[in-house]
């Protein structure tokens, strides 16, 4: 019984020590961003419909304008996003995946 | 096969046969929505024999029907790249006014057209003589596809944020009539023996088939839901971007309709004209995107855009013939006849 008792601990602790979040997952584009209200918004509004790849892939090429536009037009296609939420989320992915 | 159609694909084989003699070749070619980077295949080999480089995030794509040049949208730097096809190197980036989706061209290749996905929407009207933007068609709602109708009379535009099917006078370029109260995804056309539009086959927003669409009536007359034919724990569950079934060709002898599954992973045929669903399926190993016919019609490449492949059919075998990696995120492809060798 002790011997079995010793075993499971030992699985346990190699379990634990092995099932930490990054290895749950392999790591996504989520990931890469940094924490924020902008990112609350981005990953319950966008990723129902599609990968948040199809969000990164733009890192670098449009300002503040243009997410805005993207913002917009999500929305026109129905994500999930309020007026007060537009300018949050406008700011965050300038800020962190606009034109520099 | 009736005259008219038997008559079309001799003209096809002769055109095809004169182009071979004169060094053209067929392409398939396929861009990649998350790279810079387009692929040229060559159906013969199903092989990668040349590559366009420098468009990033490209959308759509448009080779012009005497083979000179290829056409590319950049969603990135919201231009349209003209790139010449011998070297398949820029020729020109022209500035659009929004961020584009998918292209098309007119059969005389004198115009290319850009769906602009941008609010308020709008179809961009390239003039490929001067290359520049010489007007944007006003449209309700961002345009994520457009086309150019068989017989080169209509432009049909489709707004999924518009929830809006478009017909556009490709001679006045003004809107002609409208349909549908759905986001509007790929779509197909079926020609009259005379070559003019007998119906459209509509992928919508959030179902799992196709709405049919009687060009003469301007009026959708039957809508076809794709089998579940799949088991439960195999059904992949997205996400899809809203849209299901996104990939949907007639072969070019008019025989066949082929549509794609993203859950099932999967292309279905029908059989034209009755759309009788075929018995079988080719499973695909990931979510398809696009659809292209080598004019044949004995190839069907499909991208399925997560496994960053396309997959190779025998379309009289429905078969799978090879998957051909190309690069990150390949979604729409069209076939082009190449007036030089690359």
């Amino acid at each position: 019984m002790l011997r079995l008792l010793h075993f499971v601990c030992i699985a346990s602790l190699i379990a634990a020590v092995l099932w930490t979040p990054s290895r749950a997952r392999a790591a996504g584009p989520e990931d890469e961003l940094p924490e924020g209200e902008g990112k609350k918004i981005l990953v319950a509004s966008c990723t129902a419909c599609h990968d948040l790849s199809e969000v990164t892939k733009f890192r670098g090429y449009y300002d503040r304008t243009q997410w805005h536009d993207i913002v917009v037009t999500m929305m026109d296609y129905g994500a999930p996003v309020d007026e007060k939420q537009v300018e949050v989320l406008a700011d965050y992915l300038a800020e962190h995946l606009g034109k520099k | 096969m009736n005259a008219v159609t038997y008559r079309r694909v001799l003209l096809a084989a002769l055109l095809l046969t004169a182009s071979s003699a004169a060094g053209a070749q067929v392409r398939i070619i396929q861009t990649n929505s998350q790279g810079d980077n387009i692929h040229l295949i060559d159906p013969l080999t199903n092989q990668i024999v040349g590559e366009v480089k420098g468009v990033p995030i490209n959308h759509g794509a448009a080779g012009a029907p005497d083979g000179s040049r290829l056409y590319f949208s950049s969603e990135a730097e919201q231009a349209l790249h003209v790139i010449d096809g011998k070297s398949l190197q820029l020729v020109k980036k022209i500035p659009l006014s929004g961020r584009p989706n998918n292209i098309s061209i007119s059969r005389d290749g004198r115009k290319v057209y850009v769906g602009i996905v941008s609010s308020p929407g709008a179809v961009d009207v390239i003039d490929t003589a001067s290359l520049e933007r010489v007007k944007s068609i006003p449209t309700k709602g961002g345009i994520h596809n457009v086309y150019v109708t068989p017989d080169g009379k209509y432009l049909v535009a489709g707004s999924i944020a518009g929830k809006l099917m478009t017909v556009i006078d490709q001679k006045t370029e003004e809107p002609v009539w409208t349909l549908f109260q759905e986001g509007i995804r790929p779509m197909a056309f079926e020609t009259n023996p005379d070559g003019s539009t007998k119906r459209i086959f509509v992928q919508l927003s959030d179902y799992h088939g196709f709405a049919v669409v009687d060009f003469a009536q301007r009026k959708e007359v039957a809508r076809l839901e794709l089998p579940n034919d799949v088991p439960p724990e195999k059904v992949d569950k997205g996400p899809f971007n809203a849209s299901p079934s996104h990939g949907i060709g007639v072969a070019p002898d008019g025989k066949t309709l082929w549509v794609t599954s993203r859950p099932n992973a999967r292309v279905y045929t029908y059989s034209l004209p009755d759309l009788k669903l075929m018995p079988g399926y080719v499973d695909l190993g990931g979510r398809p995107d696009w659809v292209t016919f080598t004019p044949d019609s004995q190839r069907l490449y499909i991208a399925t855009e997560n496994t960053d492949t396309v997959v190779a059919i025998d379309v009289a075998a429905r078969k799978e013939i090879t998957r051909i990696k190309v690069g990150k995120s390949p979604k729409r492809n069209i076939t082009w006849v190449s007036r030089a060798t690359s």
